[in-house]
């Protein structure tokens, strides 16, 4: 059992240098959730008199956007170091290693949780820097954090899944594309009492909403219990459907 | 367990659909031996790897090596085994030194013996000097080296290599070789190789197995198979043209590698 635990321990630093490396291949994965929040809190900043909308400023509004954003981009990721591993051949070379199969997924979870939280931290600190201010303060970080890094995983499993079924550079990168809808048919725009018609049903119905509203009580709303609790459940949820998916492939992979 | 055959194949199988990459083949390899496994592109010498490697499934027959049954004791012929793979496994955006020692900690050692190990693996081809850099900075034929050094990092009884020399300069080339044979003297590590150099698996190889189409078709010493050509002083290269025809068959389904991008593969 030590052992086990010493071979996922090596695997997940090996995971996490690897989705560091270059770390110039990071900035994009900031970029985009920072540009979408500069962008959308100058555009839409009026919003903040409209009757119904609740938060204080847009800015604060759109934080927990910016920073689910982030945690997309960094566990999208996760599938093109698996497939970039298996087109090299270096899944191989692992695979007939002694170790307990799992030892391989599990530690490229735990990278992809890590480096989720590392990069929210940094959207974090963007959004104080823009005069952000979080309504549960320092208490609330560490549930941020947690809710992200288990979302990430979850989210990694969709990218896991289709490089172990695929093993095809494009088709997984192809999975980004899932990102926009799952990302902005929630209420990453206005709140759901402001939503209406179908786009409020599908928003209603994305299990990502509750995650981003989980998010947003923590960043803008205070302690919300019943939300904060919905979202965890939300990111449980998702992390079942697609891990059990990412198990699935990766065990008709090394079962050969 | 088995004694002294490091590996024994009996009556092995491998099917695609219709498709037959190894048919019916069987041999025995006595440990400590070093043997050639030739043949041209796609004759399935590749996939017998793999399955002896416990990467491929088998689809019928048995399989042996150290003494373990590669289906049913996975675990066990890894730890006993090292792979060089036709293409050089590594992770290029690791050090050298990195590499070996993740590869040492998977394959039990403590993370001690690991760096030891792979400091003094390091040091034997030659690469200690750029042990920090990354291997995407390494050339073809370092990188060649630091795989060989990661099979060995855990000193395998059975040394499986699959073209090792492939696409080096002959000077890299004999580096290589003569590391191996050196493994094979003083360790009694048995090797069992492929390879396209035909005067090289003549000097390092006790004996030769020839398969093609899947289907093994002789099997002897270098001096044993050469007497079979129809030539006064015949090399390894004229029983291999003898045996696979002079010019290059029209490729089919036997030179595409099996078990890839399924996206790929097979898709007309």
């Amino acid at each position: 059992m030590l052992r086990f635990f010493q071979q996922t321990g090596y695997l997940f630093v090996r995971g996490l240098k690897q989705s560091l490396r270059p770390l110039p291949a990071l900035i994009p994965s900031l970029f985009m959730p920072l540009f979408f929040l500069v962008v959308n809190a100058g555009a839409f900043a009026n919003l903040r008199h409209m009757p119904g909308f609740n938060a204080g400023s847009y800015l604060v509004f759109y934080a927990p956007v910016a920073i689910l954003q982030a945690v997309f981009f960094s566990s999208g990721d996760a599938g093109i170091d698996l497939v970039v591993d298996i087109t090299s051949g270096y899944f191989d070379r692992l695979k007939i290693t002694p170790i307990h199969p799992m030892s391989l997924l599990l530690g490229k979870l735990l990278a992809v949780g890590v480096r989720v939280m590392a990069q929210m931290l940094l959207v974090v600190l963007a959004i104080v820097l823009l005069g952000g201010r979080f309504v549960t303060g320092f208490a609330g970080l560490p549930l941020l954090l947690l809710l992200g890094a288990l979302f990430g995983m979850a989210w990694s499993g969709v990218g896991l899944t289709i490089a172990l079924l695929t093993r095809n550079q494009r088709a997984t990168q192809s999975a980004f594309v899932l990102f926009f809808p799952f990302s902005f048919i929630t209420t990453a725009q206005l709140p759901l009492n402001l939503l209406s018609g179908w786009y409020r049903t599908a928003v209603i119905l994305n299990p990502v909403t509750y995650v981003l509203e989980a998010l947003r009580a923590l960043t803008t709303y205070g302690w919300q219990w019943h939300t904060i609790v919905n979202g965890f459940l939300a990111a449980a949820g998702i992390a079942v459907v697609t891990l059990s998916a990412a198990f699935y492939a990766f065990n008709r992979n090394v079962t050969r | 367990m088995t004694n002294d055959a490091s590996i024994r194949i009996e009556n092995l199988t491998k099917r695609y659909g219709d498709f037959v990459a190894v048919d019916n083949i069987s041999l025995t390899v006595p440990a400590g031996q070093v043997f050639g496994f030739l043949g041209p592109n796609g004759a399935g010498k590749s996939t017998t790897m793999r399955i002896l490697s416990t990467l491929l499934a088998k689809t019928s027959g048995a399989a042996f090596v150290a003494g373990y049954d590669v289906e049913t004791q996975p675990d066990e012929v890894r730890r006993s085994i090292g792979f060089a793979m036709q293409d050089i496994s590594l992770d290029s955006m690791a050090s050298g030194w990195e590499n070996l020692q993740l590869l040492g900690v998977l394959y039990g050692l403590t993370p001690k013996a690991s760096k030891a190990r792979a400091d003094e693996l390091l040091q034997a081809v030659g690469l200690s000097k750029v042990a920090d850099k990354w291997v995407n900075s390494y050339s073809g034929g370092m990188r060649r080296r630091l795989d060989l050094a990661g099979v060995l990092m855990h000193q395998p009884r059975v040394l499986f290599l699959d073209e090792p020399t492939q696409g080096l300069d002959p000077q890299a080339r004999r580096v290589i070789y003569e590391y191996l044979e050196g493994l094979n003297k003083d360790h009694g590590t048995t090797l069992f190789l492929t390879t396209h150099y035909m005067e090289e698996a003549e000097a390092l190889c006790q004996r030769i197995a020839f398969i093609n189409k899947g289907k093994l078709l002789m099997e002897g010493t270098p001096e044993e198979l050469k007497a079979k050509v129809d030539k006064p002083n015949a090399t390894l290269d004229d029983l291999f043209i003898q045996v696979v025809g002079r010019s290059p068959a029209e490729e089919d389904e036997s030179a595409l590698v099996q078990g890839t991008d399924p996206f790929v593969q097979g898709r007309r």
